[in-house]
């Protein structure tokens, strides 16, 4: 990785390149960001909070009746069970997709079809998904209880949204659909990027198809498995739109997600601006600490090479601030 | 470099003139190109925008002088308020001139929290005292609409009054008889209590009737004819007749006196089709109710087609009005004299060129429109109800009576809220969840953690 | 006998994965089926039956009640449509830049800079949602695209997608015989990794697209003026008519929002088939 020719520092251009991306990130990302971080040592709440606040003589009040709130504790709960509950059913079925799709040996037909059409729940609105499914499982008559009923399965119909269980379930699964193609897509980028090489000395050395797909692809599929793990936590974390629009965090608060009980917070009713933000902190921080877990435990190889990358640039930079004359002043 | 250069300052350039079109509008009493004024309206539907436009083809001076811009903001997803409430407070040309607050959240812009952005109808050229005694303004609309300091600030143009709405052919069935006095009777009509409507529901359920669609049709009137709204000073509090819903709810699901359908979904329209589990006796409601929302859905538009014209009104067992919508002027706004003209000609104009005579005689499109009952007294003294999806019953003999019971002492600014969180609880131990005391205290618990309103 | 085996497994092996796929396949058109569907039945014929495989004929009478209700499918393509490609060209083309800087150069702030655009990758969307909004509301940007196209321009997400690529894929010799070829860094970047980057930004512009075009809470709160509704809030204010709800039409209008999308969406899907080759090892 020579970035240097004939002496000249192309250093410079890193911190250009980036220009665009740290102006917006400072303007629409970090300035809001701040702002909410700060209502949280704050009294603003009330439609005129936000005009007129002040900070509070104990700090952190406002985070600790965040934290002993049970409706807070309680959406936590939700927001990590509905995540499991269909994170794990989506990354198995994506990398079985990957694995048949990327298969050398077992070739299948119309793949290119498939991919294209179990990305497609992905395009549709969230809006437009509740409403589908809400009319699936109405009730006394609904599609599925109709189903039910008439395959003798049950007697009567079955109140599907007055149940937890069966609503969190549901929220699941819809989540799952809408995700596990998109999820699939990126891990199949991850397998091609794999050097055909590897494969194929494991072919000669008598592989089948599923010890390859544990031995070979699954360990050089870490970063892409990282990337994918980290964005469907927080994905998933954030899970909003919906718990909220299916049916607005009901039946008695089962699909309560935080962002949901952090919107109810901030906008609907009261506009409590500082238990919100609070939340959301809180929320920040549980998703750091969740994704610094997986960075830990994913690490490895990756921590190796970084480490030489590490070394290489520090070993660049004094050779920068020895010679540097075309240095770009941050 | 260079180009690089250019290309950020093009996209900055770019940037600025998206902006420019976005902002260059912030000068107060913005102007259209035609040299119009605009007059800024924010609402929920498209009635009043509808009402406004007739204004405007009635008024030929106005409309040459001014020109409406309609901001419509479904209650349903929950953004109405938010968006209302920063577009008041953030002032400009795009900030309301008027806007549009109903039943469930209109006491925060009359009474509540963002109350201080209301002009007094006065102070936009409305002799209010004087015109409200000649239109003979309901009395509960005018309380709801009247600020801390005693001025009115906001009117609605609707009656909102309740009643018990049935379908003829099964009271026929069920009882021998459509009269709305004998159902009326069956069913306790104005008796103060639900004693005889439950006899008069297992009646119907021996003969294979439901009496109401869902538990929600009985909410309403629970609600509404409650002694105290939901807050008792800023504390939570549970009216009794209130708490006595879990009981009511849960008896009619028990004994199956009803569909089990949810107000708003798709078995409950169903019902007013008359193609529910069973059929059923009636909804609770007032007029806009029949116009709205069961002629719309019952299958048919005319006599014959659905369940069109099987329908009649009775009193109900206890009085009780549900919704309307009130009309409030932004006290930033820089056409109040204008805005007045709107806002008199629709909530207080009780002459036969006024809204409300048009709006109960349902001509504000031509003849032949819904009829509603409208606030104003007086308009409703020479207005004709009858209807034929009533089998010509007019239906403003039982509904006038009925307004007496409208009044806005019990309801409070977070109505919307505390109803949806209750009614959830209340779903929860009628489907057999949880028991009562639980159901309360996950409700109390529910209210102190998304409002901060404690018990 | 082994080879018998083999190939009774294989079959045994493609039932069970054809069976999956098609059942998956039709999970995932069976919305666009039933959304097709309703938007030609009636409202009564809906909720009586939500779900029916068998096309009404209120297509026409739901296209008249949706331009009846203000539904100007044009105005609402045409809003959407700056937004969502202004949004997506930012996207794809500031975090390849993006990307780009992080992998070609060797700068002192180039890992921490790394670090940071991970942390803000799990900046939950909510929490920055109030600032924003106080914000925007401010500096009177409301009624106004910028809000909803700018932010584009930090997208993380993409940015740590487009590194992925780039790290394997994109040879340094070329940069250098560029170099000596006299091109200044910026049209390496436009002429030669740009081009080089494209099954990588279709696959992220396809993602970028649809979330953009999709997303209605942030426009429903700083989009008030009806003029410039997007396509979703103009499906919204259909679905929130107080008295009643024209299913049939709110079905025709979520299956014109989608259109747009499936256009688009076909058009980049080549690069989804084909897949975008992404991973760290180097072969």
């Amino acid at each position: 990785m020579k970035t240097k020719l004939k002496g000249i520092s192309y250093s410079k251009y890193g911190y250009l390149f980036s220009i665009p991306f740290v102006v917006a990130f400072l303007i629409f990302t970090l300035y809001p960001t701040i702002y909410t971080a700060t209502l949280g040592f704050t009294d603003c709440r009330g439609v005129m909070g936000p005009d007129n606040y002040k900070f509070l003589d104990h700090p952190f009040e406002i985070f600790k009746s965040v934290l002993e709130n049970d409706s807070f504790r309680l959406s936590l709960k939700n927001t990590i069970g509905i995540w499991v509950m269909n994170f794990f059913p989506q990354i198995t079925i994506a990398l079985l997709l990957t694995a048949w799709f990327t298969s050398h040996s077992n070739e299948i037909r119309c793949k290119g079809f498939f991919k294209v059409v179990f990305y497609m729940p992905n395009i549709i609105t969230a809006a437009t998904v509740a409403i589908l499914f809400k009319a699936l499982f109405s009730y006394p008559t609904g599609p599925v209880n109709d189903l039910l009923v008439s395959t003798g399965l049950r007697d009567s119909s079955y109140y599907f949204a007055t149940n937890k269980t069966a609503a969190r379930l549901i929220v699941a699964f819809i989540q799952f659909w809408t995700w596990y193609g998109n999820t699939m897509i990126v891990l199949i980028s991850g397998v091609l990027g794999i050097s055909p090489d590897i494969y194929e000395a494991a072919e000669i050395d008598g592989a089948n198809g599923v010890q390859t797909f544990f031995r070979i692809t699954i360990p050089n599929l870490k970063t892409v498995l990282l990337y994918t793990l980290i964005t469907s936590l927080v994905g998933g974390l954030n899970m909003f739109d919906i718990p909220f629009l299916f049916l607005n965090g009901g039946p008695d608060r089962a699909t309560l997600t935080t962002s949901v009980y952090i919107y109810n917070q901030a906008f609907a009713g009261s506009y409590l601006y500082n238990k919100a933000a609070a939340a959301s902190m809180v929320m920040w921080v549980i998703i750091a600490l969740c994704s610094a877990v997986l960075f830990f435990v994913m690490r490895d190889k990756d921590q190796i090479k970084l480490d030489k990358e590490l070394k290489k640039a520090k070993k660049e930079a004094k050779r920068v601030a020895k010679g540097g004359a075309d240095q770009w002043q941050w | 470099m260079k180009k690089a250069l250019s290309v950020i300052s093009a996209i900055a350039l770019l940037a600025s003139s998206v902006a420019a079109t976005g902002c260059s509008k912030k000068d107060e009493g913005t102007t259209t190109k035609d040299g119009k004024t605009v007059i800024n309206l924010w609402t929920f539907t498209d009635e009043v925008p509808g009402m406004v436009k007739k204004f405007m083809a009635t008024h030929p001076d106005f409309d040459a002088k001014y020109e409406i811009k309609e901001t419509i903001i479904p209650t349903t997803d929950g953004n109405y308020q938010p968006a209302l409430d920063k577009a008041l407070q953030g002032g400009g040309a795009d900030a309301p001139d008027f806007f549009c607050a109903e039943a469930a959240f209109v006491l925060k812009y009359t009474q509540g929290d963002m109350s201080s952005y209301a002009a007094p109808y006065k102070d936009l050229g409305i002799d209010v005292d004087n015109e409200i005694k000649a239109a003979d303004i309901a009395q509960y609309s005018v309380d709801i609409g009247t600020n801390p300091s005693g001025d009115v600030v906001g009117l609605g143009y609707q009656a909102t009054g309740g009643a018990f709405i049935y379908r003829r052919s099964v009271a026929k069935a069920a009882f021998g008889t459509d009269d709305p006095a004998t159902v009326s009777e069956k069913i306790g009509g104005g008796s103060g209590s639900w004693d005889k409507f439950f006899e008069a529901a297992d009646e119907l359920k021996k003969k294979g009737y439901g009496i109401v669609s869902g538990d929600g049709d009985l909410w309403h009137a629970v609600e509404n004819s409650s002694d105290k709204g939901w807050l008792d000073g800023d504390k939570l509090y549970i009216d009794p007749k209130r708490e006595e819903f879990l009981d009511l709810s849960k008896k009619l699901k028990d004994n199956g006196y009803h569909n089990d359908t949810e107000d708003w979904g798709d078995a409950w329209f169903a019902d007013m089709k008359g193609e529910g589990d069973q059929e059923v006796l009636g909804f609770f409601g007032p007029a806009w109710l029949i116009n709205y929302t069961l002629a719309a859905n019952c299958g048919g538009e005319a006599v014959g087609e659905g369940t069109y014209g099987d329908w009649a009104v009775c009193e109900p067992p206890i009085g009780f009005f549900w919704g309307g919508t009130w009309l409030i002027a932004n006290k930033d706004s820089k056409v109040k004299d204008a805005v007045g003209q709107i806002i008199d000609w629709i909530t207080l104009d009780c002459t036969q060129d006024g809204l409300q005579y048009m709006w109960a005689n349902g001509t504000l499109n031509g003849e032949g429109g819904t009829k509603d009952c409208v606030a104003s007294g007086t308009v409703m003294a020479m207005s004709d109800g009858s209807l034929d999806f009533l089998g010509g019953q007019n239906m403003f003999d039982v509904f006038v009576p009925a307004n007496q019971f409208a009044n806005g002492k019990n309801l409070t600014q977070h109505d919307e809220k505390i109803n949806s969180l209750w009614r959830g609880q209340v779903r929860q131990y009628t489907a057999g969840n949880k028991s009562r005391d639980d159901a309360i205290k996950d409700f109390k618990q529910e209210v102190a953690d998304t409002l901060d309103i404690q018990s | 006998m082994a080879v018998v085996n083999k190939k009774a497994s294989t079959y045994a092996f493609k039932i069970i994965a054809y069976t999956f796929c098609l059942l998956l396949t039709i999970l995932s058109l069976f919305p666009f089926v039933i959304m097709i569907v309703n938007s030609t039945r009636s409202t009564g014929e809906i909720q009586s039956h939500a779900i029916s495989f068998i096309p009404g004929s209120n297509l026409k009478a739901n296209w008249n009640v949706l331009m009846g209700r203000g539904f100007d499918p044009f105005a609402g393509f045409r809003h959407s449509l700056i937004i969502s490609v202004g949004s997506t060209a930012c996207n794809v083309y500031f975090s390849t830049m993006t990307a780009f800087a992080l992998v070609a150069y060797d700068w002192k702030l180039r890992k921490p800079f790394f670090t940071v655009i991970m942390a803000v990758l799990m900046i939950p969307a909510q929490v920055t949602s109030i600032g924003f909004y106080q914000f925007m509301y401010k500096i009177h940007w409301t009624n106004n695209y910028l809000p909803l196209i700018l932010p584009a321009i930090a997208a993380p997400a993409t940015v740590f997608f487009m590194r992925q690529y780039m790290i394997p894929s994109l040879p340094m010799e070329i940069l250098q015989s560029a170099r000596i070829d006299g091109a200044g860094e910026f049209r390496i970047f436009n002429q030669i990794v740009l081009p080089m980057m494209k099954p990588a930004m279709a696959t992220q512009a396809i993602f970028s697209f649809v979330m953009s075009w999709n997303q209605l809470f942030m426009p429903q709160i700083l989009i008030t003026d009806m003029e410039k509704y997007t396509m979703p809030q103009m499906v919204s204010l259909l679905n929130g008519d107080a008295y009643r709800t024209e299913y049939g039409s709110v079905y025709l209008g979520l299956f014109l929002t989608v259109v747009p999308i499936l256009i688009a969406y076909f058009i980049l899907s080549k690069y989804i088939i084909e897949g975008v080759a992404l991973g760290g090892v180097k072969g």
